[in-house]
């Protein structure tokens, strides 16, 4: 049936084990990760937002949940997700609209999203 | 008959590239609301009464609308080119897209629903 000649296999995106890492690719790979991260918060959220408007009782519940160990530990977890992917997101428009374009800043820019990602998981770890 | 396995282009990469961007735009000042709203609940700066004062009014609630519709197209094409790239059978990444849509519509309307149901 099948008189195609066989497709020799060859590496399917994302080539994660071909390339050198690099801080551009670790930036993008990251957007992806952190875009996982937010979507999977959103049913959470939305089950925090019922509670918050629900009775008193869900309310405090709701406060309770947020300072147990889990709910500190998943605001961490979304707040390092929301901010790298804000960051990340408009360099990535800023790349889209043209703007940093060159390798030098291609590099710098990725560097610099990603020490930002690094600095809000200290402050967050500290302050929550 | 000779099936063809794998499919091709959709041909709407450039509308589903402009949207991506366009919902981007929107989310960078819509999203961080929300967060905004959790973390004055967490740190005790707003009681029940405080958020019901914020969500219950018709700016917040059109606000929050357009944020879902933003979220919505956002989040189902960032996780479609996710599962795309990465899950190779097209069985398999036929069923988890159409089911990543059923559950996210589902989501969606949930979410609607609590934001239009307070106050009546």
């Amino acid at each position: 049936m099948s008189e195609r000649p066989k497709v020799p296999e060859r590496p399917l995106s994302p080539r994660l084990s071909i390339y050198r890492w690099q801080p551009a690719m670790i930036a993008s790979i990251a957007h992806r990760a952190s875009g996982v991260v937010l979507f999977l918060f959103v049913p959470l959220y939305l089950w925090l937002l019922h509670a918050m408007t629900g009775s008193p009782e869900s309310f405090a519940s709701a406060f309770e949940w947020l300072h147990s160990g889990l709910g500190k530990f998943s605001l961490w977890v979304v707040g390092i997700a929301l901010i790298y992917h804000f960051c990340n997101g408009i360099r990535f428009l800023a790349l889209d609209a043209g703007f940093g374009e060159t390798r030098e800043i291609m590099r710098s820019s990725a560097r610099n999203v990603i020490i930002i990602a690094a600095v809000t998981a200290i402050v967050l770890g500290a302050l929550l | 008959m000779n099936l063809n396995k794998e499919p091709g282009a959709a041909h709407i990469g450039t509308e589903n590239w402009y949207q991506q961007r366009l919902s981007a735009v929107v989310l960078a000042v819509l999203l961080p609301l929300p967060f905004y709203l959790l973390v004055a609940v967490y740190t005790g700066s707003m009681d029940q009464q405080g958020l019901f004062d914020v969500l219950d009014q018709f700016v917040s609630r059109i606000l929050h609308t357009i944020l879902i519709i933003a979220l919505s197209v956002h989040a189902y094409m960032g996780m479609k080119v996710i599962l795309e790239d990465y899950i190779h059978p097209v069985g398999w990444r036929v069923t988890l897209i159409g089911s990543m849509l059923l559950i996210m519509s589902c989501v969606g309307i949930w979410w609607l629903a609590i934001i239009w149901a307070w106050g009546g």
